[in-house]
């Protein structure tokens, strides 16, 4: 058979640069191609068949991530025409819908990707459990999913003060008063939150900050642990039975 | 019975020793069919996000994202609702003293998931063999979920009841 144009790119010097292995077709070579791929590092080589099937995880984990993807893209592109304060902030959400070109879908996009993501991240803490794939080994991994999940709850928080409309003020205000009831470090906490005692400007900031440079990070660094765990436990036999 | 020893050219049996193997008689569990990630996995995947991307495209352009007056401290809006995934605490609020909503209750809950793993040691992962734990988990998620709803849905001015058909107060 005449090798096709991609087959042939492959073969030069700069193609095989880039793929290092050509061919794909004997399983040495598709390992081989697996483990020199930096975006198919992510995966293990291979899996259980029973584990790649839809009822298995419902695909849940990466559809938590996809939304993640579409927060990320969506986020970025409403930073440009966002300043974090009082006197800017509702101005420019109008505007953003008003007058940007793709403004208002964009943050439509950004906001239901947040709720979704949220649902998609605590419907597989649900399917993991009632899996028992929190089981040795890889209950370290079910830990830092739960970090997770309280880090998707944070970020969807602060980002839910930005627009500063009365919808975003007073469910942040009844949301962080909910943190004065911890003892002892009660008010401390709130302070903390607020950077005072009520929303005020300096909330404004703070959440903005946390929203789009601090959590963001925590996230993905969580994230690449989180699936780093889950490739090397992914070919191993952990030992226990398995639902049929 | 184990099959009969085999006799191999240029070797011969010396002896056949009775009894069970020295490893012991722990059932070797049936290895797994084992296929490759790419393209099983990786197919599934890609099509897992193309719908979950058509899907926030899709409710995107159908329903905008709410923004109301803008901010003003000195008008309290009632009810003051927190964001959907903590109306279920608030509800738990109005229910039970604060300390044991507030404090108790999602410090135990969020604690006790953080250390499952290490709590519960039954090692099957069948569903018929860990009837306790789904039991637990189920009532607490059932009970969570009732929580949420109500409180997103099912109350107005006051945190008093309404019938969401007739009185809507949920906001995303």
């Amino acid at each position: 058979m005449k090798p096709s144009l991609m087959e042939r790119v492959k073969e030069t010097t700069v193609g095989r640069s880039i793929w290092r292995v050509p061919a794909r077709d004997t399983p040495r070579e598709k390992a081989e191609a697996h483990w020199s791929n930096f975006f198919l590092h992510l995966y293990p080589v291979k899996m259980p068949q029973k584990e790649i099937e839809f009822r298995y995880t419902w695909y849940l984990g990466v559809i938590s991530l996809t939304l993640f993807g579409s927060l990320v893209v969506s986020g970025i592109y409403l930073m440009f025409f966002y300043v974090p304060s009082p006197t800017t902030a509702y101005g420019n959400i109008q505007f953003l819908q008003t007058q940007v070109p793709f403004g208002q879908f964009m943050r439509n996009v950004h906001r239901w990707s947040a709720h979704l993501m949220v649902l998609a991240v605590m419907a597989h803490m649900a399917k993991v459990f009632y899996k028992g794939a929190y089981k040795k080994p890889r209950e370290f991994n079910w830990v830092v999913g739960v970090v997770l999940l309280l880090l998707t709850f944070f970020l969807s928080f602060t980002g839910y003060l930005l627009p500063w409309d009365q919808l975003a003020y007073w469910a942040i205000t009844v949301g962080t008063s909910l943190a004065a009831w911890v003892p002892f470090i009660g008010d401390q906490v709130s302070q903390l939150l607020l950077g005072g005692n009520q929303v005020s400007s300096a909330t404004l900031l703070r959440f903005y900050v946390l929203h789009v440079a601090l959590l963001p990070t925590v996230l993905v660094f969580g994230i690449v642990i989180h699936l780093w765990r889950w490739r090397k436990d992914s070919t191993l036999d952990s030992g226990g039975e398995l639902d049929g | 019975m184990a099959d009969d020893p085999q006799i191999v050219e240029g070797q011969r049996v010396l002896g056949v020793v009775p009894g069970l193997p020295a490893v012991g008689t722990q059932k070797v569990p049936e290895r797994q069919k084992l296929v490759f990630t790419w393209p099983n996995l990786t197919v599934r995947h890609a099509v897992a996000a193309l719908a979950v991307i058509l899907l926030v495209l899709v409710i995107s352009l159908v329903f905008n994202a709410p923004l109301k007056e803008i901010a003003n401290p000195a008008v309290t809006p009632n009810p003051e609702k927190a964001p959907w995934y903590f109306v279920g605490l608030q509800e738990l609020l109005a229910l039970l003293h604060p300390m044991i909503a507030g404090v108790l209750l999602p410090g135990l809950l969020v604690g006790g998931l953080m250390i499952l793993p290490y709590i519960d040691r039954n090692p099957s992962r069948k569903s018929k063999c860990r009837k306790v734990a789904i039991w637990l988990f189920s009532l607490f998620l059932g009970a969570w979920i009732v929580a949420t709803i109500i409180g997103f849905a099912f109350r107005g001015a006051d945190w008093g009841w309404v019938w969401p058909w007739i009185e809507w107060h949920g906001e995303l």
